[in-house]
């Protein structure tokens, strides 16, 4: 498939700072892909979802040097209601982002700042509602429900524009686990129903690693490694030294190879360790 | 799924945009909770405004004292017939009073000098009788601006505030700023709430702070809050670029913008008139005042009392 996003040799270096907070990135993401972006804290995955969304240089002020492509036009040289419109972008706090005293007139914001007529505000309006399961909120505030609540809104805030490219920056990092859950299956029904690219930062890899066409590594504003989930934990001794939390299975199956009694490729799911798991045994009792 | 009820959100069209949005028995308006069925929700925002204009600004026409007490009781018959939970005005109890202290203490500790006053003893204190009829004047009608004011913000949210600010042709981003400032105080407030909590499960007891110590830690606040509201600032502003908002409220193509909330609500012909009959009082009372005098103290009955006592 084509890459929907061209970062070429890309640098970013905020005002004020000493160093460059992106360094040498040169990164493709395919068209209606899942990409993941890990790393540790200040390893410069915020910032980089920010350049793809166009936020730096626009809101923030530093030196940018290389390339930002999306669907084939230089970031620059979009206007901020077609970047609107093409990525779609959700914050780590829920409640920094809400625009509007009702959910309703939350969720209508996006749309009517693009365009969209009333009966096209209202398809897409029970559409995104349906589909993260906030029906009932739609009188309320933002400010008055639960956590998870308000990212599933800031999350269909931005659906509702149907974006080519959707961002989430560690959308599940203030959430409890129900909370968490509940934004992981909105991920899942994405993938799964939508032909949209999402783009994930986030630290709870155990989740977001099976829904993962590619995962990228990130460290010290450097791109260390980016491969298709089962490639990426083939070796997983590098991450646990970057303090990156493997999925529990694929570090048990990884010690399994390490004593010989596992082939690759490692899993990312129970589901996928079953099968290997089921043909050690048999082959350990034949012996 | 339950469809919400027409009258709930005080529009009948809401079931032609078939929300499904679930029957809520209270409201959050920007002073409080109000039912959802109170009557008031069965009017246009707009006319809601325009009883703002016209409770909470023509008492300001009036200097006799007992139309403003009257006024205040009309605004109190209001708020029953709006459901208002009467007992939440007690919150407003202490401003009252400060206001009523505030306002007397100067009438009688500064009174001023004029020939024409009316001095009288009471508890061995010499007291002008106009200096202290006119702050019982400017009172009375401070009580009926708050009061006139204190109605709508108790039965009105900010929406139905911007929705009447939007049909009355404001332009967007003014409207839009308006309901960025209501939040952004309601934010700075529970900022400061916040901070409060964790000062006190820090160990702080403010009630054994003396006066200064007190004030100065009020100053204190000031430096995490204005740090935070400088945050928040931003992070709204990056919020609204996502969202594809600029400021002159242009939208993709250079077509109309569409307001989904306006379209909740419908104009009704009883709208009209009452808005009318709002606008035609409010500037008869101006006429009636500014032209030809007819609320002036001289008309108060009270006021001709206390005078044939005194004189």
């Amino acid at each position: 498939m084509a890459p929907i996003i061209v970062l070429n040799n890309l640098f970013w270096q905020y005002e004020g700072q000493e160093d460059f907070a992106l360094r040498e990135i040169c990164l493709k993401i395919e068209e209606s892909s899942f990409t993941s972006i890990i790393g540790p804290n200040e390893a410069g995955k915020t910032t980089l979802v920010s350049c793809i969304r166009g936020l730096i240089p626009r809101s923030y002020h530093g030196i940018l040097r290389g390339s930002i492509e999306v669907l084939g036009k230089n970031i620059a040289d979009k206007t901020e209601l077609e970047l609107a419109k093409e990525i779609g972008f959700v914050f780590a706090d829920p409640e920094a982002q809400f625009t509007a005293m009702t959910v309703l007139e939350e969720l209508a914001f996006g749309m009517e700042n693009i365009g969209f007529s009333l009966n096209e505000i209202k398809e897409r309006l029970e559409w995104v509602t349906e589909m993260t399961n906030i029906q009932d909120l739609l009188d309320k505030s933002p400010f008055e429900i639960s956590g998870g609540q308000k990212q599933r809104i800031t999350i269909a805030s931005m659906l509702a524009l149907k974006p080519k490219i959707f961002i989430l920056d560690e959308p599940t990092s203030m959430l409890d686990p129900l909370g968490k859950d509940q934004i992981i299956n909105i991920l899942t029904t994405l993938k799964e129903q939508e032909a949209m690219t999402l783009i994930v930062v986030e630290h709870n890899i155990e989740q977001i690693a099976p829904l993962s066409d590619q995962i990228v590594l990130m460290a010290d504003g450097k791109v260390l490694k980016s491969d298709s989930p089962q490639d990426f934990f083939c070796d997983i001794e590098p991450l646990e030294r970057l303090g990156i939390a493997v999925p529990h299975i694929t570090s048990f199956a990884s010690n399994l190879l390490d004593l010989g009694l596992y082939e690759p490729p490692l899993p990312l799911t129970i589901e996928q360790a079953i099968g290997p798991c089921r043909l050690i045994l048999e082959q350990r009792g034949r012996e | 799924m339950e469809k919400f009820h027409s009258e709930s959100i005080g529009a009948t069209n809401v079931e032609n945009l078939q929300f499904n949005v679930p029957i809520r028995r209270m409201r959050r308006t920007l002073l409080g909770t109000v039912p959802v069925e109170s009557p008031l929700y069965s009017f246009h925002p707009v006319t809601r405004f325009f009883s703002l204009i016209l409770l909470g600004v023509a008492p300001l026409f009036i200097d006799t004292p007992e139309l403003n007490v009257l006024w205040i009781m009309l605004i109190l018959l209001l708020m029953i017939y709006g459901r208002v939970d009467m007992s939440r005005l007690k919150i407003y109890v202490p401003l009252i009073f400060t206001v009523a202290l505030f306002m007397f203490s100067i009438a009688i500790l500064l009174p001023g000098e004029d020939p024409t006053y009316i001095p009288f003893k009471f508890m061995g204190i010499t007291i002008y009788y106009q200096r202290i009829f006119w702050a019982l004047v400017s009172y009375v009608r401070v009580m009926a601006l708050l009061f006139g004011s204190i109605q709508y913000f108790l039965t009105n949210r900010e929406t139905d505030m911007l929705v009447s600010l939007q049909t009355l042709k404001v332009p967007f981003p003014v409207t839009y700023f308006v309901g960025l400032s209501i939040r952004g105080a309601d934010m700075f407030m529970q900022d400061m709430k916040t901070i409060r909590e964790a000062e006190r499960a820090r160990g702080l007891d403010e009630g054994s702070l003396a006066f200064k110590d007190r004030a100065k830690l009020y100053a204190m606040y000031m430096i995490p809050l204005f740090t935070l509201a400088i945050r928040r600032a931003d992070e709204i502003g990056n919020a609204l670029f996502v969202r594809g908002y600029t400021f002159a409220g242009e939208v993709l193509g250079g077509g109309k913008r569409t307001s989904t909330v306006m379209n909740l609500y419908q104009f009704k012909v009883r709208d009209t008139f009452l808005c009318a009959l709002q606008v035609g009082l409010f500037v008869t009372m101006a006429i009636l005042q500014l032209k030809f005098s007819q609320f002036r103290i001289d008309h108060s009955p009270l006021n001709a009392y206390f005078l044939s006592i005194l004189t």
